[in-house]
Parts: C-alpha cells; sequence; structure tokens
C-alpha cells in the first residue's frame, strides 16, 4: 500500500510524500470499513451467542419443569350403559383395569362382568360360586391393586375372588383377557361360625396371608386370619382359619377397613364417627378409641384407604373431605389425627375412590360434581361438575389416565383423566409437609424407593439449607484465609515473591475437584474424626502461634534478620505453620486422653451433639480448598490494583502500612474484595463433586457443622441418572436445578449491584 | 514495608556537620561547599534541612550523585531541570518515599533540623508527618471532602468531633478552599475540580501541622486559573511553612521560590537565589537550560 506513484517522486517545492496517495488510501479507507464492520459483527454475533446459549439453558429448564404447574383436566367420552344395568341388579362395584380398555361390574347377585370401556360390550362374564340358597349380603374389597374381593353371604361365609388380567400376544397384538381366580378356593370359607349374616365385611391380602373382618346381622365383630396352602400336586387349597372376635360396636355401620399391616381396624359409623380397634393382639382385640371425624353433627358418608392403608380419607354429608391417620403419642398410644383437609363439596360427598399408587384420590358428590385430590400436596387438583345428577361410583384406572364416573341409573361416563403431577405444590416443596406415618408435619427428602404405596417426600428445603450450609462452612473457612491472603500478597510482599506465589494459588485451582472430594470423603474424615481436638488446636494455635512468631521476629536483633532477603519475611512463617501443625497433631492423642476419656468425637455424642464421619466440617475445609483460588485471584489483583498515588498519597500524611490499608486499600477495593467473595459463593453454590463425595448426602434441616447435608447439586447428581425420564422426581430435580440457577443468579446478581454501588463510591478518576 | 534497608554512608562523619548551634543560630557560609553553590549567601536564613553528599542509586543505576544541598526555613525552594534529572527523587528522600521502591538505595544523609532522617530508629511514619508531601496529580482518597482532612488527624488517634471540625474548616481555609466547599463537605472529594482536589490535597497535608511541605510538579496537571491559585497558595502558606517545590515549569519557579536549584542528569548544577539564578547563571548549562536551548 505504501506503493504509490509519486510517493518516491518529489514534488515540485522537493516535499517529497511518504503517505500512500489518495486512491490507494481510499481503498485502504475501504478495507479498513469492511473490517471493521465484520469484526463489529462477529463480536455481537459471538455476544448474543453466549446470551442466547444461557437463555436457552434457562428455557430448558422451564420446559422441563412447566408441566408440573399443569392443571388437571377430564375429558367426558361417550356414555353408555353398564351391562347388567336395571332396578332388578345392584351394582356392588365398578373397576377399570391399568390399560383402560376393560371395565368390571361387580352385582349383588355374584356376576363379575367384564366389558369394553369404550363401548360397554360385555367381554366375558363371570359367576361367583355361591352355595345353594345363599345371596352376597355385604362387598368388600382389599387394597386396589392386589384386585381381591370379599362377598359376605347371608350363611356367616365368604367368598374370597381375585381378578387377574393376563396379558396374551396373538398376532403380535397385546391381547387383555381377564380372569377370576379364589385363593381361598371355589369354596366359601367360614367367617361367623353361628351361620349369621354377614352385614359388613372388610377384606385385606398380604404376606402374612388374609384377614377378613366382619359384622354379623347380630352385632358382633369377627376377624378371621385365613392362611392357605395349596398342594403343589393336586392343587387343591387347604385353608386353615384362626377366628376372634372384636368387642362389638353398638351403633350403625357402613363400612369396615382393615389395613395391610392386619392390625388396625376402623368402623365407619355413618352418625359422623369413625371407631378405631387395635388387633394387633389376636387374641385380645380392642377398641382403641371413637372419634368424631364430621364437624357439626353431619353424617359419615363414606371412607377409604389411601393406598398403603396407612392414612384414611373421609368424606361427610357436608361435603367435607379430610385426610386423617394414627398418631403415636408420648405415651406410645395411637389415635387418629386430622392430617389435612381439602376443598369442600357443596353436596354430601357420595363415593371416595383411591388411586392405585399414589396418594390421590377423586371423589363424588350428590349434586353430580367431581374432584381430583392429592393427598401429600393438599391439593384439590379440580372439582367439576360431570353429572346432573347424583355420581353413585368412580372407577379410575390404575395409571390415572382414565375414568369410569357411574350415575345412579348405571348410566357409565368415561373420561380421559390428565392428572401427570398431582404431587407438586408450592406447599409440597417449600413448606412442612405431614407425611402419612410420621407424627407431625417435617421437611423430608425421600423421593423414591422399592415399593409402590411409598410416599414420594419431595421438600427442597433440605436440599436449600444445605446447599446454603455447605457453602456457608467453606466460605467461613475461605474468606479470611483468601482475603488476608490476597491483602498480603498483593500489598506487602515483594514483587518476586508475589510472582512465585500468586501462579501457584491460582494453579490450586485447576485441581479437578472430584479429587478434592475424594481426599476429602476418604482420607480427611476419616482423619477429622480420629484426630477431631486437631481441629480446634488449630484454629486457636495457627494465629495465635503465627503472630507469636510475628512478635519474635520483630524483636529478632538485627544481624539474625539480615539472613532473609528483604519481603521474605514471611516464608520464616512456613516452618512455623508446620511446626504448628505437627504440634496439634501430635498432641490430639493426649489431649484426647486426658480431657475427652480417649475420643472427642465420643464425647461430643455424649453431649447430645450428633456426630457424623462426613460433615459439614470437612466439607467446609475442602470446599474452602477450593474456593480459595477464586476468591484470592480476585481479590489479590483488586487489592494489587489500587492507584499507587493513593497509598503514597497516605503513607505521605504519617499512615503506617497497616493504617494506609485499613484507611485507603481496603475501601477502595472493596467492590472487587466483595465481588470475589460473591463469585466464591456461588462457586461453593454450585460446587458438586465435593460434597457428592464428602457429605454424606443426608438430607437434613440443620446448621451443625458435625453433622452432613445433601446439596442441591449432588442431589441432581446422585438422583437424576436413576429417577424414570418424564416422571415426577424427574421434573422435580430439574426444578432444583433451576432452584440453584436462580440461586447463583440472585446471589451473582446482588454482588454485581453492591458491586456497582461501591465502584460509585469509591471510583477514582 | 522495611524502612532499614537503606544504607548509609559513614565517611562524612561528623566532622563537617551541623550543630544544633549552627542550624539554629543561621548559617555559617564558610562552611558551604563553594563548588556547590558560589553564589549562595544564605547568611540571612535559618537552615531546615541539609542534604549531605547524598548518593541514590536504582539498582545499579545512579540517580543522584552526591547532591548537597540546604534548605532555608519559610522559604520556597525550587527544584528545576529537565525530565529525569531526579529533581523528584531528590524530592522524595526528604520523606523517605523511596523507601517504598524496592530496589533503591541511598547512601549520604539528610537532616532535619539536626537529626538525620535516615539514621536508624527513625519513625518513618511520624517523619511523613513532620515532611507532608503533595503530589503531581491529585489523589484525593475516595472518602467525603470533610474526610480527607480529616484522615491525617484520624491516624494520629484525633477522635474528637470538635477538634476534628475545627482543624478541618482551619486548614480548608489555610488552603483557600473553604469558601467554595464549606456547604459539601460530605461530598465525595472526586466531585471537586483538578485545581481543588490540589488545594484539597494540600489541605490535608497542612492539616496535621507539618514542617515541611514538599510539592512535587503541584499544577502540572491543571488548567492556568487553577495553577495561579495554587501559586498564590503556595505564597501564603510560606510564612508558616518551609516549602520545597519541583517544577519543570521556569516561570512557576520564578514566581514563586525564593531559592532555586537547577539539576542535569542527576547532579545538581547550581543552586542560588532565584533572582540570581535567572538573570545571572554562573553555570553554562543552566544558562542554556533557562534560555531554552535544551529541556
Amino acid at each position: 500500500m505504501t506503493d504509490s506513484q509519486n510517493a518516491h517522486a518529489p514534488d515540485n517545492r522537493g516535499f517529497r510524500h511518504l503517505l500512500p496517495d489518495a486512491e490507494a488510501r481510499k481503498k485502504q479507507r475501504r478495507r479498513r470499513m469492511i473490517n471493521d464492520k465484520l469484526s463489529a459483527f462477529g463480536i455481537s454475533m459471538a455476544g448474543m451467542g453466549v446470551v442466547g446459549a444461557l437463555a436457552l439453558i434457562f428455557v430448558y429448564l422451564f420446559s422441563e419443569v412447566t408441566p408440573l404447574l399443569r392443571s388437571v383436566s377430564v375429558t367426558p367420552q361417550l356414555g353408555y350403559a353398564l351391562p347388567a344395568a336395571g332396578p332388578e341388579t345392584e351394582t356392588l362395584h365398578v373397576i377399570l383395569d391399568r390399560y383402560q380398555e376393560i371395565g368390571t361390574q361387580i352385582t349383588r347377585d355374584g356376576r363379575i362382568i367384564f366389558f369394553e370401556a369404550d363401548s360397554g360390550e360385555v367381554r366375558s362374564e363371570f359367576t361367583v360360586p355361591l352355595p345353594e340358597g345363599t345371596e352376597v349380603t355385604s362387598f368388600g374389597y382389599g387394597e386396589k391393586r392386589d384386585g381381591v374381593l370379599a362377598f359376605g353371604l347371608s350363611n356367616g361365609q365368604v367368598m374370597v375372588a381375585k381378578i387377574e388380567y393376563e396379558l396374551t400376544y396373538p398376532q403380535n397384538f397385546r391381547v387383555t383377557v381377564p380372569k377370576v381366580t379364589y385363593p381361598l378356593g371355589e369354596a366359601p370359607v367360614d367367617v361367623d361360625e353361628q351361620g349369621q349374616a354377614l352385614t359388613q365385611i372388610a377384606i385385606q391380602e398380604s404376606s402374612r396371608g388374609t384377614v377378613a373382618v366382619a359384622r354379623t346381622a347380630d352385632q358382633r365383630l369377627l376377624v378371621n386370619a385365613y392362611r392357605t396352602q395349596r398342594n403343589i400336586f393336586s392343587g387343591d387349597v387347604r385353608v386353615t382359619a384362626t377366628r376372634t372376635e372384636m368387642p362389638t360396636y353398638p351403633h350403625a355401620v357402613t363400612r369396615i377397613l382393615v389395613d395391610n399391616s392386619q392390625r388396625n381396624v376402623f368402623i365407619a359409623d355413618p352418625a359422623g364417627y369413625v371407631a378405631y380397634y387395635d388387633i394387633a393382639d389376636v387374641n385380645n382385640p380392642s377398641m382403641v378409641e371413637r372419634r368424631r371425624v364430621i364437624e357439626g353433627g353431619q353424617r359419615l358418608t363414606n371412607m377409604a384407604f389411601m393406598v398403603g392403608t396407612v392414612s384414611l380419607v373421609i368424606g361427610g354429608e357436608d361435603g367435607s373431605l379430610a385426610q386423617w391417620q394414627l398418631v403415636r403419642d408420648d405415651q406410645n398410644q395411637h389415635s387418629l389425627a386430622r392430617m389435612r383437609s381439602f376443598v369442600p363439596h357443596k353436596a354430601p360427598v357420595t363415593f371416595i375412590d383411591t388411586e392405585y399408587t399414589r396418594k390421590g384420590f377423586l371423589s363424588g358428590a350428590a349434586d353430580g360434581t367431581l374432584g381430583i385430590h392429592f393427598g401429600t400436596s393438599s391439593r384439590t387438583l379440580l372439582q367439576e361438575s360431570v353429572l346432573d345428577s347424583t355420581v353413585g361410583r368412580i372407577a379410575i384406572s390404575p395409571i390415572n389416565g382414565r375414568m369410569l364416573v357411574v350415575d345412579q341409573y348405571d348410566g357409565v361416563h368415561p373420561y380421559l383423566v390428565d392428572n401427570p403431577h398431582p404431587q407438586i405444590s408450592f406447599r409440597a416443596l417449600w413448606q412442612k409437609v405431614w407425611y402419612e406415618g410420621r407424627g407431625a408435619p417435617d421437611y423430608v427428602w425421600q423421593a423414591s424407593s422399592a415399593t409402590d404405596e411409598f410416599e414420594p417426600k419431595m421438600s427442597l428445603v433440605p436440599l436449600t439449607v444445605g446447599t446454603l450450609k455447605a457453602a456457608f462452612f467453606a466460605m467461613l473457612i475461605a474468606m479470611p484465609v483468601a482475603v488476608m491472603g490476597a491483602i498480603y500478597s498483593a500489598y506487602f510482599m515483594t514483587p518476586r515473591m508475589r510472582g512465585l506465589v500468586k501462579p501457584s494459588i491460582e494453579i490450586m485451582e485447576a485441581l479437578p475437584t472430584v479429587i478434592l472430594g475424594f481426599l476429602a470423603g476418604l482420607w480427611l474424615a476419616p482423619f477429622v474424626e480420629d484426630n477431631l481436638p486437631v481441629v480446634f488446636t488449630m484454629l486457636f494455635g495457627l494465629p495465635l502461634g503465627m503472630l507469636l512468631a510475628g512478635y519474635i521476629w520483630y524483636r529478632l536483633p538485627q544481624q539474625y534478620k539480615n539472613y532473609v532477603p528483604a519481603g521474605w519475611e514471611a516464608a520464616v512463617l512456613i516452618p512455623v505453620v508446620l511446626g504448628i501443625g505437627w504440634f496439634c497433631v501430635a498432641s490430639s492423642p493426649y489431649i484426647q486422653l486426658y480431657f475427652f476419656d480417649g475420643s472427642m468425637r465420643q464425647w461430643f455424642t455424649d453431649q447430645g451433639i450428633n456426630y457424623d464421619q462426613r460433615n459439614a466440617l470437612v466439607v467446609g475445609i475442602a470446599m474452602g480448598f477450593a474456593v480459595i483460588p477464586t476468591i484470592f485471584s480476585i481479590a489479590e489483583d483488586a487489592v494489587f490494583n489500587v492507584p499507587k498515588h493513593l497509598t503514597q498519597g497516605s503513607l505521605a500524611l504519617g499512615a503506617t502500612s497497616w493504617q494506609t490499608v485499613m484507611g485507603v486499600v481496603l475501601p477502595t477495593a472493596s467492590p472487587g474484595i466483595f465481588s470475589a467473595v460473591m463469585i466464591g459463593f456461588g462457586r461453593a453454590v454450585g460446587e458438586t463433586m465435593i460434597v457428592v463425595m464428602a457429605t454424606g448426602n443426608s438430607p437434613v434441616v440443620n446448621f451443625n457443622i458435625f453433622e452432613g447435608m445433601r446439596t442441591l447439586s449432588a442431589n441432581v447428581a446422585v438422583e437424576l441418572p436413576e429417577t424414570a425420564v418424564g416422571s415426577t422426581h424427574f421434573r422435580v430435580l430439574f426444578l432444583a436445578a433451576l432452584v440453584l440457577l436462580v440461586m447463583t443468579f440472585i446471589v451473582n446478581t446482588i454482588a454485581e449491584i453492591v458491586r456497582q454501588r461501591l465502584r460509585a463510591r469509591y471510583s477514582n478518576l | 514495608m522495611t524502612e532499614s534497608r537503606t544504607t548509609h554512608s559513614k565517611q562524612n562523619g561528623n566532622d563537617a556537620m551541623t550543630s544544633t548551634e549552627q542550624s539554629s543560630h543561621g548559617f555559617d557560609a564558610s562552611q558551604l561547599r563553594s563548588s556547590d553553590a558560589p553564589q549562595l549567601n544564605l547568611a540571612n536564613e535559618k537552615l531546615k534541612m541539609d542534604v549531605q553528599h547524598l548518593n541514590l542509586f536504582y539498582g545499579n543505576d545512579q540517580a543522584l550523585k552526591d547532591i548537597n544541598l540546604v534548605i532555608p526555613e519559610k522559604k520556597v525552594t525550587a527544584f528545576i531541570g529537565p525530565s529525569g534529572c531526579g529533581k523528584s527523587t531528590l524530592l522524595r528522600c526528604f520523606n523517605r518515599m523511596n523507601d517504598l521502591v524496592d530496589i533503591c538505595r541511598i547512601e549520604g544523609k539528610i537532616m532535619l533540623d539536626d537529626k538525620d532522617i535516615y539514621a536508624r530508629g527513625v519513625d518513618v511514619a511520624e517523619l511523613r508527618r513532620q515532611i507532608g508531601m503533595v503530589f503531581q496529580k491529585p489523589n484525593p482518597f475516595p472518602k467525603s471532602i470533610y474526610e480527607n482532612v480529616a484522615y491525617g488527624l484520624r491516624l494520629q488517634g484525633v477522635k474528637s468531633k470538635r477538634v476534628l471540625d475545627e482543624v478541618v474548616e482551619k486548614s480548608l481555609r489555610g488552603a483557600a478552599l473553604w469558601d467554595e466547599v464549606k456547604d459539601r463537605l460530605e461530598d465525595n472529594a472526586f466531585g471537586l475540580s483538578g485545581g481543588q482536589q490540589q488545594r484539597l490535597v494540600i489541605a490535608r497535608a497542612i492539616a496535621i501541622e507539618p514542617e515541611v511541605i514538599l510539592l512535587d510538579e503541584p499544577a502540572s496537571a491543571l488548567d492556568p486559573i487553577s495553577t495561579l491559585k495554587i501559586e498564590e497558595l503556595i505564597n501564603e502558606l510560606k510564612d508558616q511553612y518551609t516549602i520545597v517545590i519541583v517544577t519543570h515549569n521556569m516561570q512557576q519557579a520564578a514566581r514563586v521560590s525564593d531559592y532555586t536549584a537547577f539539576m542535569y542528569m542527576g547532579e545538581m548544577v547550581e543552586y542560588s537565589d532565584t533572582d540570581s539564578l535567572f538573570t545571572n547563571p554562573q553555570k553554562k548549562r543552566t544558562e542554556d537550560y533557562i534560555t531554552g536551548r535544551y529541556g
């Protein structure tokens, strides 16, 4: 470019142009402009790309979480009449199978009719083999997914049937074949040896056998426990029964329920009471409590077990719906307690149908409204008018995708149900929840278990508290060390020593945290447990020892000081620190022996302070180690960048170095130091590997330094690989990740705002 | 910071040096080394500081070469010379600001009254209280105007609000800034103009009652009006304080100073009263400089 025609040609005044000519300059200008435009475009695209990528992460997390917030909906489908409809047949029960294809109608004359759920067409029909001259006087069913039905007969016997679905695949299409089996044999078994008709019956099948609780026409309450032995050659079933009689209940009874553990019996009294019988001791069953469960003298209309048979759902004439369970008091006495109430119906509750695998239930009322409720989250998810008349029965499918609503004229109204994530509400995530089997509301994270009747406990409080706890203890250790180290290295150290120290500390940041976590969990945690006094002696010994060393150094005659090059005085502390460290470790067994009866850890336990091997102290040390380089590096830069003319101005006024640090350097560097600390905090909040490996991952809600915690990040890391994609648990884990992101976002935003404020105040021209 | 890094040349001994008597009873012209200041007549002056055979090294480079110089009390002494001649370095020796430079090594003595400021056991912080300094670039602290002036007093442990108020007002009046800032003492000092900031820094310096004020090109970053104000201020301050000023503005030196030293390449070329130096320089290099041959 510099070569232009007249570049070397002297003009008429003898002046030599070295500048390129106008044409060339114009070209160059255009080229420069293009370069400028291109780079501006490229840089802004890259910047937008970063922002866009971050936004996409947010959007993705949101998209995984939003289904949790979707409201429940039901979609009506074409209705039809039950196969055996009419005034002469009384329907006892309606069931919908797990493929939502086959409905089952059970009638009082002992018929079990399977019909197409879409059309009401009969698929197959079975008749329970009732003895001659008897009729069905009562009906009961056990845990719904067991499919066990009990027909109480007028001769004091019971006929137990079980509905099973067999899957076949002719031509590679699934065909469900329903069938009826008789676990206690095809002959009825005795309940009442006196042959009185059974007016109420409850059945429950479990690994311990089958138990039936019945009330006879003369108001006796009978408990029958059956054990079956099947002859493997002949296929005959031998049933042995144990019978007991419970104290009678001298009031009306509409329903009897017996739980899975076969210890507790609940009797619904239409006057608004529930009676609780303890039958754990087979030979001495007793009534523990009769309790009013419906307020204001209203009647109790329906009662059902939640899955797992731990809690009861009770509906009243006043439309109220509440969940109750047994709570044990200090004297080990059980009594019924109301866990929560749901949005009531405006008319009497006519039917309650509980879900098969979740702690939810559906309710129908006399005014034709349908309610969908969920226990854990205390939510009434839907309340909608589905019928013009009374809701007779509801049959939800085991997968909660479809239900059959039966009106009082035996008309069937199928509905599609969309209710995938009822467990989640603000309350379930962030407030104390009263879970089944617990004495009081609490914050619990326990999202999965091996059994179906397990109630997932998904409170984010323990995780959030754990996250803050881990970050807090890490900062407790990292902040003083890093900030003071930064001040020393930036302000007091000679440039050569600083040139050595700063990069070394910054290299620490590159240390994979998995190694730190590994060391913390497998070496540090047992070491700290065995040598607990070391922590305390070091906590006090190190600063005191260093101060003492400083004083001795100050007092030392000049000729000794001259051995250490100027500015390298800090290096003298290295042997001091090592020495104190060695002394602390070496003295630990003796301290434990003389002051703590041999074990300080045991001593703490005796004082009532829990001690976990993997605890917040260990995590604090390990994560502090991981966070120190971050804080140090940024804070060091901030202190180092305090303009020299400010420190000189202060020194020139007769300030000592220390006064200059406190009066000028720290205020001026405060924005940088503050953001260093906040960035360190953000890092501690998001840190994963160390907390996974060294916290013990117990989701406890406390700030005890000797107990562990489970953090949001560790929780996601541990549980996400094991959860089903799209399940509530899966989405809650995404929510946890979102909470984590929001937390760091808030922390960083606050940090930035404060930093800007500080910078406005302490900016220097 | 280690304050004991400077080594002192011992060959001077005490023979050539001022006794208490001499420094308090005026200057004996016969003791002046004629080679340094042939024209200087300080017979009527009381001496405040005395520099003796000062050599200063940055690593292996010698920045000041055998400087000998006396500073008269309650007068304005100016150092002039081209950039890099060592005049600021010399000034910074007076309150040991060069201690902050790691590779700096000093030989020789600087006496304040009759005490060597480089002697062992000198409290540098106290020394710097006695010898205040104002830098080229205004350097108020990121604090309020009030706190800037009060800073030095707080360092000395003054806590009483009444005393602080009084000193702040007195100092700001002394620096001719009071009327301009009295209504906004709590405002950040960065809100002031450059000239006001420089006067604030002077107020800050005089608040702790120094004996000597070192001014390192105090007006070089300022506009002409502010410069004028600073120069007026210097004139007022010299009634109370001994002032040493470094400037590369010869007119300024001529306007404000009583004595002027011309330095070149780390050497003291000529030192005399300002009138003589500018009107009748004895050395050719001085003449070349003040007539603008180089600089």
